[in-house]
């Protein structure tokens, strides 16, 4: 499993071809992705264009960018000029975009070979890749089990080695989670820190963009690339660009991390001893586990049902057969084309959502759900900055469980649940990262996930960089352990 | 309109234009107890004086665009994911005269 | 056959204008900002609503609702946001409108309007910024959508349920369509739904002081069908009311949204408000507050033009032109500033205004024009105008002078009459003597009723003098003549 640094070194130093590289990518795309359905479109051609292209460039000695060589696969919640972006759902299964989102520009600014888009929960809209129009993506540690979601055609992707890198998008979780699920790097960066232009939008003062990698080394070197301001987003962080590669390498002497204990209380079996364990592991690296206080988190999953599906509501309004996706034969007239257009294009936990957000947004409950939610989410944000004067930074474990089984979840509050550990950090706009931190007995990943204050970016990766250094590779999955 | 009216899928749909069938709305309105009852355990929580969060970013105010003439949507490219189109229009089923 | 007694009941009205911004893109995105083009060709990303897309305010819009705050005194807030209104349509590119509901730009403030010589000080309620919708074009068995519109940026300005006529209401919305053009924040052109108007109607026995339910009718965009469109629906509640004497307010008048029918001269209910949507505002999260410093309003406030009130002031006080003449003049700042350029060369204000708002606008509603639209310019109406004053030519004569600039607007009076000679007036003694001889001697008794002390009868024989004249023999000559041999 080569990391994306080391692909671009080699593609640099002329040991390797872009072409070659694209090619080796595609095969195992080609032969594993039938079982796993991660992809739900493989850029064939597009990609070995750029490659060949990118060769060209390089035989030219013009200068290289900082993905040159690097396949990376993107969420089809993700905008790329003339493919198509499905969301993974019927209402968009012939939607071309029409533009590119600012991050895949961004990418391909660099040099990076755009391979795919893949799939997730329809809408990013779930926690386990079930909610996909086009069939669950499987998890490569345990083809049984979800890989999580929403992100999880990403996350299997790069745990199968089908890419090195991935974008997803997180609203409540659904990087981290699937990477914590999948034993690969998954990082939300602070909320603005990456464009979200181009990001078809579900929660929007929650989602954010962000990597899938094996390493966290590539995390920084993925975020030195789209960490940048958008003229087209204004909520995008407008400061001076970090060089996280130079300043990831820090010691955690005298460094304080906190540990929300009370809330943890209910963790217990494996979980529990893997999430001690790496606490373990940073106290060895030299750093001060510090008590803090963050029972409020308990609120977040309610927070987060009324936040994110009003907000959601309102953002797929939009789709209703008219100017683009999905328009039902089947109205004369305009009322029953919104109705049957929407309600045959959408999935049910989609559907679902909206009618939730619908009704927290309504007059009479608006005081009630939704204004009571702001207010519990801005005492949700003092109480993390509170954390914060005391400590550098947060652990806590990514996920409650590791990998459920695809048909395990029945009840739509165990989904929710699944996200309990990741909701503050959308929350709040804290960046977090979740670094694989080893196996249950049957096999299947754990993750731990470091946060830090608003724009403390680096501050977490440095964490998870020197984290990750002290805990031995995970074995990679069986499934598709074949070639390198 | 009562809350519980408000809360019946069916006014629910009529407003965001779904409408589900027997089945959905019935694991709708089954689930919608228990997910409301989860909305609600904000109730515990004291906000009194407290004020809501509109926006996470508390210092970024002010983003502006210059009024210039800018990016631009093609024509084609609008209409090439159009469903209906007629005389460069979006073409729809008739209209009540409304909004 | 109920007696319905209209005079007994007070309409109480309140107005909701919607003004167009002329700023040179969209209000959240930057497509051009232009209208009559074919459809869908000023179009981008975000005015149609396509996925992913998010909005970026316009610093133009905001600086045009800032101004109009300062020009009608109100409070320009310090802090304001923008939320999101739900409801579907296909004219609304993402089935939310972003406006500003829970804290609008601009609070309070006052537009001063004349009705019928009377100023009268409406309040206005609060005004903000939103963008305005696509355009749906309406055929026999489908509609067609143009996007051009979608995003245009809105300043709706809501005033006080205050007026209490049609005549109110219309002089409110001319003298805020005056601030608008004099600001040149909007240009207001009504054919092209540059100023649209919503109002709320409800009537009250006079001198009751409670509010009853009231009516909206919405998207007028002409002042008259406007006048008509509230004078038919008070009627209507009044109607009602008398009626059904013991009936339930509400279900009398059956508040909610209507629309005026022009063809029959009814309002028609649209929805009635029991079923009125729900629009589930909430904060735009897409989008980040406004906060404004001291310095920049008041270097606005420093920076603002002459204002159409101002302007009403100064021509009553200084030119002394006479109160619902001078209301005319400036509610239109094209014939307005028109004025102020052919007054240095009219010298006589009185009758430059009157030819401006009376003669001329005369044959422009003939024409079916406007004073822009007739290329006229406005030193060629100051010149006829002095003529007139220096006794050049006479008034009949300028009359006959007008039309011919009508039709040819590159041509300057002094040249039209210089090259007509039935224009050149005639004063030479020697031509009218004989003619006013011969009217003298042809109606004694008039000569006799003038000396009676009737002054008409002098009026009579000059216009006799003139009539043979065709018009053109100077009437002050004329008068003198006659006045010299009566008395002789």
């Amino acid at each position: 499993m080569k990391t994306a640094i080391e692909i671009r070194q080699n593609f640099v130093d002329g040991k390797i071809s872009a072409v070659e590289i694209v090619t080796q990518y595609l095969e195992r795309i080609k032969k594993y992705d039938s079982e796993l359905n991660a992809f739900l479109a493989v850029f064939n051609e597009r990609a070995l264009e750029k490659a060949k292209a990118l060769d060209a460039k390089r035989e030219k000695g013009e200068p290289l960018g900082k993905l040159a060589g690097v396949p990376i696969a993107i969420k089809d919640n993700i905008l790329i000029e003339g493919q198509l972006c499905t969301c993974a759902s019927k209402m968009l299964e012939n939607y071309k975009a029409p533009y590119s989102a600012t991050v895949a520009r961004l990418l391909e600014e660099e040099d990076a070979i755009l391979i795919g888009k893949t799939n997730m929960d329809e809408f990013a809209m779930g926690g386990s890749g079930t909610h996909s129009a086009f069939g669950p993506t499987k998890n490569p540690y345990d083809l049984t089990c979800s890989p999580g979601g929403s992100s999880s055609g990403s996350a299997a992707a790069v745990s199968a080695d089908l890419c090195p890198i991935a974008l997803g998008s997180d609203t409540g979780g659904s990087i981290r989670q699937p990477a914590a699920l999948t034993g690969i790097v998954g990082f939300k960066p602070t909320y603005g820190r990456v464009s979200r232009y181009g990001l078809v939008a579900f929660g929007s003062s929650l989602d954010q963009i962000g990597p899938f990698t094996h390493s966290v080394k590539d995390v920084a070197l993925m975020m030195e690339v789209l960490g940048k301001h958008c003229e087209h987003d204004s909520t995008s962080l407008n400061t001076t660009p970090i060089r996280y590669l130079e300043e990831i390498e820090s010691s955690l002497e005298g460094k304080r991390i906190g540990v929300p204990w009370h809330f943890l209380e209910e963790l217990n079996g494996e979980v529990k001893d893997n999430f001690e364990e790496s606490i373990e592991k940073l106290k060895s690296l030299g750093a001060e586990v510090i008590d803090v206080d963050l029972d409020i988190l308990k609120y977040g999953v309610s927070i987060y049902y009324i936040l994110s599906t009003a907000e959601a509501s309102t953002n797929l309004a939009r789709f209703d057969g008219i100017r683009y996706g999905y328009r039902t034969k089947k109205a004369e007239n305009l009322e029953s084309t919104y109705r049957l257009s929407r309600s045959k294009g959408f999935g049910w936990e989609v559907k679902n959502r909206i009618l939730l957000g619908t009704s927290v947004l309504s007059s009479s409950s608006y005081e009630e759900l939704f204004a009571k939610a702001q207010k519990v989410r801005t005492l949700l944000i003092h109480k993390m900055r509170e954390a914060f004067g005391k400590c550098d930074c947060i652990a806590i474990p990514t996920a409650p469980s590791t990998a459920f089984a695809l048909d395990g979840m029945k009840d739509p509050l165990e989904e929710y649940l699944q996200d309990l550990y990741t909701i503050g950090a959308n929350m709040a706009g804290l960046p977090a990262i979740s670094v694989p931190s080893g196996l249950s007995a049957k096999g299947k990943p754990f993750g731990i996930q470091f946060m830090g204050p608003q724009t403390h970016d680096l501050e977490v990766m440095r964490f998870a960089y020197a984290f990750e250094s002290k805990c031995p590779p995970l074995s990679p999955p069986q499934f598709g352990a074949g070639n390198d | 309109m009562s809350l519980e009216e408000e809360k019946n899928s069916k006014y629910l749909g009529s407003l965001a234009r779904i409408e589900l069938s027997e089945d959905e709305e019935k694991t709708f309105n089954q689930n919608l107890e228990k997910i409301l009852g989860y909305m609600h355990l904000l109730d515990e929580v004291d906000t009194q004086g407290t004020l809501p969060c509109t926006h996470v970013l508390e210092t970024t105010t002010n983003v502006m665009g210059e009024d210039e003439v800018g990016e631009h949507l093609d024509h084609e490219t609008f209409l090439k994911n159009a469903p209906d189109s007629v005389g460069g229009m979006i073409k729809v089923p008739p209209v009540m005269q409304a909004e | 056959m109920t007696d319905i007694h209209y005079e007994n009941w007070e309409p109480v009205i309140g107005l909701e204008v919607h003004v167009q911004l002329n700023t040179k893109s969209k209000m959240f995105s930057r497509s051009l900002n232009q209208f009559g083009d074919e459809p869908n060709t000023n179009i981008d990303m975000v005015n149609t609503g396509q996925p992913g897309t998010l909005p970026i305010l316009n610093k133009q819009a905001v600086k045009y609702a800032i101004q109009f705050g300062l020009a009608v005194n109100a409070e320009v807030a310090r802090t304001s946001s923008f939320d999101r209104k739900s409801y579907f349509y296909p004219d609304n590119p993402r089935n939310f409108q972003i406006t500003q509901f829970f804290n609008p730009i601009i609070r309070n403030g006052t537009v001063t309007c004349d009705v019928d010589g009377h100023t009268k000080h409406v309040k206005i309620v609060e005004a903000h910024l939103e963008d305005d919708t696509g355009m749906l074009k309406h055929f026999s068995s489908f509609a067609g959508v143009d996007y051009n519109r979608a995003g245009t940026p809105l300043l709706e300005v809501v005033s006080a349920p205050s007026m209490h006529s049609p005549k109110d209401a219309s002089a409110f919305a001319m003298a805020l369509k005056a601030i608008m053009q004099y600001l040149g924040v909007a240009e207001c052109n009504m054919d092209q739904g540059g100023l649209r108007m919503d109002a709320n109607i409800s009537v009250r026995p006079k001198g009751d002081k409670t509010l009853r339910p009231k009516v909206e009718i919405k998207n007028m965009n002409s002042f008259h069908n406007m006048e008509m469109a509230i004078e038919a629906e008070i009627r209507r509640q009044i109607q009602a009311y008398t009626l059904n004497p013991n009936e339930d307010h509400a279900k009398a008048i059956q508040p909610g949204t209507y629309r005026f029918d022009l063809s029959t001269r009814k309002t028609v209910m649209m929805r009635l408000k029991e079923d009125a949507l729900d629009y589930r505002y909430f904060p735009e999260p897409d989008l980040v507050p406004i906060t404004l410093q001291e310095e920049e309003i008041e270097a606005l406030k420093a920076s603002l033009p002459e204002l159409p009130h101002q302007r009403y002031l100064r021509y009553i006080s200084d030119l002394e032109l006479p109160a619902d003449s001078a209301s005319v003049l400036i509610n239109d700042k094209y014939t307005s500033d028109f004025f102020e350029e052919a007054l240095p060369i009219a010298k006589n204000a009185t009758s430059l205004c009157n030819w401006l708002i009376s003669e001329f606008l005369g044959r422009f509603k003939e024409k079916g024009i406007t004073l822009k639209a007739s290329n006229l310019k406005s030193e060629n109406i100051g010149k006829l105008v002095r003529m007139i004053e220096e006794k050049v030519i006479t008034g009949r004569i300028a009359k006959q002078v007008a039309d011919d600039m009508l039709a040819h607007p590159e041509k300057n009076p002094e040249e039209i009459v210089k090259a007509n000679p039935n224009y050149q007036p005639v004063s030479d003694t020697g031509v009218i003597e004989p003619i006013v001889d011969q009217i003298l001697k042809d109606n004694p008794q008039s000569i006799a009723d003038y000396k009676a002390g009737r002054t008409k009868a002098m009026a009579f024989l000059v216009g006799q003098v003139m009539k043979e004249t065709k018009g053109k023999a100077s009437p002050s000559v004329v008068n003198d003549l006659i006045l010299k041999k009566i008395s002789s």
